[in-house]
């Protein structure tokens, strides 16, 4: 049969060989361009978006072109140079030039609620009550270096209730003390201590250990406090509160030169620090050219005024400040909330939790309904936190803490899921070694496993707390406000947050409003989230590194 | 630590070290069981207020009925609802599905770890766009690209709805499919390659056959977070219900139907206003059978292949 | 944590202003060198100093719900006030009449609920069992306004046409309805029946709350039914004044009568405040009387609020002002509550 049927050796050869690569190439580059397809969607409607709300085109062609020439040349061909050269050091570059962009939304963050939420004495006695805390538990170590069951642990949480709420009615707490002892200190004195002079010791810490030198370490402290003081007495020119400087400065500054110094130390892809000079030093020169010659910069939706003022039925004046403001605090919220727990059932499920038996059952019934809670649409998260915090625990009708708690039981399950995911990733031969050094179970999860997975950990969460923030349906079923001209002062004050003011805007028919002011508070949205998102990628990148 | 000094008496150490060990223990457990108690309080929430709803409107009535007007003529028929819902699933399926099953199939076969590295996050992001602006995008710039185009569209529709509610969970189908495709052993494609078979073949005929149950789990998943997708829906589909919907018209899903009920001019207390729990419900039960169903199928399929 | 001293708003301001000129030497790449940004902060500086130091120094929280209808009017009014005492601090959600009623007003959550209708009994009784006690004030009024297209020559309609043309199984040509108008079938565009629109039309004009023919073009946009209108000749709407004022160019607005149609007066801010135009919906706000009482930011708000609901801020909305005996009245009736 084969011999009678000339066709065989050639299909056995091969000859529609080019038919099936005809096929094949079909389909690859059909899957390819499928999933192009749906990037390229998304990315151009981000760009209409951001055109929308920063409208480039109505700047004086002389004012792009300044800035064609000082920023986006040199910059392309700096990048041009690391594409061909050295890739690393683009890598290197790109982190150095987004960490400080990044360090300052951080750092307007918690200068926004030294604004708005803490007064900085209020910071000031927290701060000083937890050093006593800490003091007083390393006190008690040493003089009871043996101690008794759950010594340690009740001594640190007496210290800390002493320190940080005190007995109602009876002893004032340590911080509520010190709020109001008449210290003749003004806030930007308050801040050295409370803030430069931390962040200094834990710079100085980095450094000396990176170093192995106390020298490094102390000249990095006292750099940090000079850079500082520095802040307190320019201030003036600068025009803003110096306390606030102080903060602003710090957190752009310390982990900027933290990074630096890194590469520097190890004198590895230098090149890649030219970046973000050449990426902030282009903009400072541009922008000292246009004002220089007066060019008129675009008529942008997202300008200065957009982020500082609040709602308003005048589209050229209406603003997100309050809402961002709102967003952060409800961030806090959930921070404080979802985070441990979600990180500590996570532990259980992994490091403590028998496989088999009645435990290993109720465990998996455990497992599945996480992973179901995870699908459960975000509408229904908010009737639950409609009724359990605000018709069951009788709180405020959306206020931060509602907002917070309803949002960070949604994420929950997703923090759990992820936290587990790193847990799982650390290598068991590192447990069996810390058990054969005796320690315990604990001991183990707390010095081996928890700062191994803890870089994996934060990527899960912040990927999370992106979802939280940008959450919406949930706000309207507890009902969040749309609109508020104050941000809220505390947290069982009623707030509104970006999303939830996004949707406010989206009701307003104007032009103005659906074209502008809307897209403008996307944008604001989007680069919040963004830069969590890049934030986590970062962090995922120097883990995958590492491992 | 390590300059305590040696003492004899480790039995004292022991029973302070295992009391702390298992409160330490309790109280995670504790934390791990706390999502137990919301899945209990979600279900009881629901439960408590649609009972006091179905007190009011059979639930025959209920889930029978043709007309959803809660205001003319209180009209509890919740299957317009349900019938848009679904029409915005099965939309968004065929954009979803298709693209999203491409993207990994091209990831996990054909991609090299360069454009992995690029084309991965640039599918997070599509993930982690929050779903008001992409309904901001549907309402502002695709229903007039649409009409543009000559689509007639109203302005509040059901399609650019659907599309946007398919690209928001492409990223779903495609990492969950990868992940099932990428687990595929290698012995089988080098099996199928020994057997003359090209890439193409190995990849249509081998791994996605193997992976189909993760796929199809993934597509279950993807599919119960479209019928629970709220924002998109409220800002851009409109509010009203259709048995029949069109594609081009004003529609309203179960959940866009409780964010108007929750925001709308109702009187509290109403046979309305509970309705808003009988739908939370009947969502609820949706998509966490479909959920259980998508871990049902990702299980068997996690037995055939370790 | 209301009570500890807060920064002022000027500080605010200047630390805002400043941290922009940090950020414009960071973050330019998007924002840029906008000039009119920062000369807007400035004089808004000025004008926030100068009005702290006039108002009275009051502090505190007001909370507005209600209907999405007053929510504008809320706003508006709120922002205003606001400019004065930034001290007090406004929330304002739309929540719908009822919503806030059942979920915010009655439960103490809320100092003023915006309705669209008046309150109902059961709401009362509702807030009375929580010891609320809901005061009506009406501030305002959205004009009704029947469109028909340009090329449509009809003039004024009276409101037991309308209810013809709109009631269940209504009629089906113009010439069932008046003998001289065309016969031809109708094409109608209405709002939603989930709209306060919606109910104060079936209530008042077709005589029933809820009763309306379902086979005409719902829409939650009224820029919709301006649209359908304008594409039609033969097709007639209704919809709130403030979209018929955005778009009196495109579609015709009909002069309606209650009862005789040599009576019929035309739509216009002016009838609806003097109390010619018949379809004038009254939009209200409830106060809880305790409320006004106790905090003196709620009083305050409330008395901005009725003092300024007859002028334009109420008229750019689109919506009718008060007039001043119904302001006056409103004053007295907040004085006497006050008192009480």
């Amino acid at each position: 049969m084969a011999t009678e049927n000339p066709d065989r050796g050639e299909s056995w050869y091969g000859s529609d060989e080019g038919v099936s690569q005809l096929r094949g190439a079909v389909f690859k580059w059909g899957c390819l361009s499928a999933m192009l397809f749906g990037i390229a969607m998304v990315f151009a409607l981000l760009a209409y978006v951001a055109l929308d709300a920063i409208r480039p085109l109505t700047a004086d062609t002389e004012w792009l072109l300044t800035f064609f020439l000082t920023l986006v040349v040199p910059t392309g061909l700096l990048v041009g140079y690391y594409a061909r050269r050295d890739r690393t050091a683009g890598w290197v570059g790109g982190t150095a030039t987004a960490l400080p962009a990044f360090s300052l939304l951080v750092g307007s963050g918690i200068a926004l609620l030294l604004v708005e939420v803490f007064q900085p004495i209020e910071w000031f006695g927290t701060t000083l009550a937890l050093v006593a805390v800490i003091g007083a538990i390393y006190v008690h170590r040493r003089l009871r270096p043996d101690p008794v069951a759950f010594e340690g642990a009740a001594v640190a949480v007496v210290a800390l209730l002493l320190g940080l709420v005190g007995i109602p009615g009876a002893i004032p707490s340590l911080s509520g003390l010190l709020q109001n002892a008449p210290l003749a200190l003004n806030r930007a004195t308050i801040m050295l201590y409370s803030f430069a002079a931390p962040v200094g010791l834990l710079a100085g810490a980095t450094v000396a250990r990176r170093r192995e030198s106390r020298r490094a370490g102390a000249i990095a402290a006292g750099l940090t406090l000079v850079l500082a003081v520095v802040a307190v007495v320019g201030a003036p020119t600068v025009g803003i509160d110096d306390y606030l400087l102080v903060v602003l400065v710090l957190s752009v500054g310390v982990p900027t030169a933290l990074y630096a110094e890194n590469v520097v130390r190890k004198r590895e892809h230098l090149v890649g620090l030219a970046l973000p000079v050449v990426v902030y030093g282009g903009v400072f020169v541009g922008a000292t050219a246009v004002q220089a010659f007066g060019f008129a910069g675009p008529e942008t939706w997202l300008d200065w005024q957009f982020l500082t003022n609040s709602h308003s039925r005048f589209a050229d004046e209406a603003g997100i400040y309050p809402a961002l403001v709102g967003s952060i605090m409800m961030m806090l919220v959930i921070v404080v909330s979802a985070f441990p727990v979600g990180v500590a059932a996570a532990l259980y499920l992994e490091e403590y939790a028998p496989d088999t038996g009645r435990v290993g059952r109720v465990v998996n019934l455990i497992e599945m309904n996480i992973a179901n809670l995870a699908g459960v649409p975000s509408v229904v998260y908010g009737l639950l936190g409609l009724a359990l915090f605000i018709r069951y625990a009788d709180m405020n009708t959306g206020s931060v803490i509602v907002g917070g708690l309803t949002v960070g039981l949604l994420i929950l399950p997703i923090v759990i899921i992820s936290a587990q995911e790193a847990v799982r990733a650390v290598p068991s031969s590192m447990r069996q070694a810390s058990y054969g050094m005796g320690a315990t179970k604990w001991q183990t999860v707390r010095t081996v496993v928890l700062p191994e997975a803890i870089p994996g950990i934060l990527t899960g969460t912040i990927l999370a707390f992106g979802r939280a923030i940008g959450e919406t349906a949930p706000l309207l079923m507890i009902g969040a406000a749309a609109v508020v001209f104050n941000p809220p002062n505390a947290f069982t004050e009623k707030f509104s947050a970006m999303p939830r003011q996004i949707f406010a805007w989206s009701h307003e028919p104007a032009a103005e409003f659906r074209y502008g002011v809307l897209a403008a508070g996307v944008v604001t949205l989007l680069v919040v989230l963004l830069s969590m998102n890049a934030a986590a990628i970062l962090i995922r990148n120097r883990y995958q590194r590492r491992s | 630590m390590s300059e305590e000094p040696a003492r004899p008496d480790f039995a004292g150490e022991n029973r302070t070290r295992s009391a702390k060990e298992a409160s330490i223990k309790w109280f995670l457990f504790v934390c791990a069981a706390l999502s137990v108690l919301v899945t209990v309080a979600i279900v009881a929430t629901l439960l408590v207020d649609a009972i006091e709803f179905f007190t009011r409107v059979s639930p025959v009535a209920f889930y029978t009925g043709t007309n959803w007007s809660p205001k003319i003529g209180e009209e509890f028929g919740v299957l317009p609802l349900v019938t848009n819902t679904l029409a915005v699933t099965v939309l968004s399926a065929l954009v979803a599905i298709p693209v999203g099953t491409a993207s990994a199939a091209y990831l996990s076969e054909y991609a090299t770890d360069r454009t992995r590295s690029v084309l991965k996050p640039a599918l997070e992001i599509l993930a982690g766009i929050p779903t008001v602006v992409y309904g901001f995008f549907a309402l502002v710039y695709v229903t007039p690209a649409l009409r543009g185009v000559g689509v007639p569209v109203g302005t509040f529709n059901l399609l650019s709805a659907s599309i946007m509610v398919g690209v928001m969970i492409i990223p779903m189908v495609s990492s969950l499919s990868e992940d099932a495709m990428s687990a595929v052993p290698d012995s089988l494609r080098q099996g199928a390659y020994g057997l003359g078979a090209t890439k193409y073949e190995v990849t249509t005929s081998v791994v996605i056959p193997a992976a189909v149950s993760g796929i199809f789990s993934s597509f279950i998943l993807a599919l119960s977070r479209a019928i629970g997708e709220t924002m998109i829906v409220v800002v851009a589909a409109g509010m009203s219900p259709q048995l029949f919907p069109s594609a081009f018209e004003s529609i309203q899903p179960m959940t866009s139907a409780m964010v108007q009920l929750s925001t709308s001019d109702l009187a509290g207390g109403t046979a309305a206003y509970y309705s808003l729990f009988a739908i939370g419900l009947t969502l609820f039960v949706i998509t966490f059978s479909m959920n259980v169903a998508s871990n049902w199928v990702a299980s068997r399929y996690r037995e055939e292949y370790e | 944590m209301a009570e500890k001293e807060r920064p002022t708003f000027e500080s605010r301001r200047k630390f805002l202003v400043g941290a922009g000129g940090v950020s414009v030497a960071t973050l330019a790449g998007c924002i840029g060198e906008s000039g009119g940004g920062g000369g807007d902060d400035s004089n808004e500086d000025g004008d926030g100093s100068d009005t702290t130091d006039g108002g009275e120094d009051i502090s505190g929280d007001v909370t507005v719900t209600g209907s999405s209808t007053v929510y504008p009017v809320s706003v508006a009014m709120s922002e205003e006030f606001q400019k004065m005492h930034d001290a007090v601090d406004i929330s304002v959600d739309p929540t719908g009449s009822g919503g806030g009623f059942e979920n915010h007003f009655c439960p103490g959550n809320s100092d003023i609920n915006g309705a669209s209708r008046p309150i109902t009994e059961a709401e009362e009784e509702n807030c009375a069992e929580n010891d609320v006690d809901p005061r009506e004030f009406q501030i305002a009024s959205d004009a009704l306004t029947v469109v028909v297209n340009t090329e449509f020559d009809i003039e004024s309609i009276t409101f037991d046409e309308l209810a013809q043309i709109w009631e269940p199984d209504g009629a089906e040509t113009w010439s069932d309805v008046r003998d001289d108008w065309p016969d031809e079938e109708f094409e109608l565009y209405g709002p939603a029946s989930t709209s306060g629109t919606f109910d104060w039309f079936t209530e008042n004009v077709v005589g029933e709350v809820g009763a309306h023919r379902e086979d005409y073009e719902a829409t939650e946009d009224d820029n919709n039914i301006i649209a359908g209108v304008e594409g039609s000749e033969t097709a007639m709407g209704y919809l709130g004044f403030s979209y018929y004022q955005e778009n009196s160019d495109r579609v015709k607005a009909v002069s309606v009568a209650e009862e005789d149609v040599s009576n019929a007066v035309e739509p216009s801010l002016e009838n609806a405040k003097s109390g010619d135009y018949p379809m004038a919906r009254p939009l209200f706000v409830y106060p809880d009387a305790g409320a006004i009482q106790e905090k003196t930011q709620v009083y305050e708000f409330m008395n901005f609020y009725v003092e300024q609901a007859e002028t334009d801020i109420v008229s750019e909305i689109g919506y009718v002002p008060t007039n001043a005996d119904l302001r006056d009245e409103n004053l007295d009736r907040l004085e006497e509550i006050r008192n009480e």
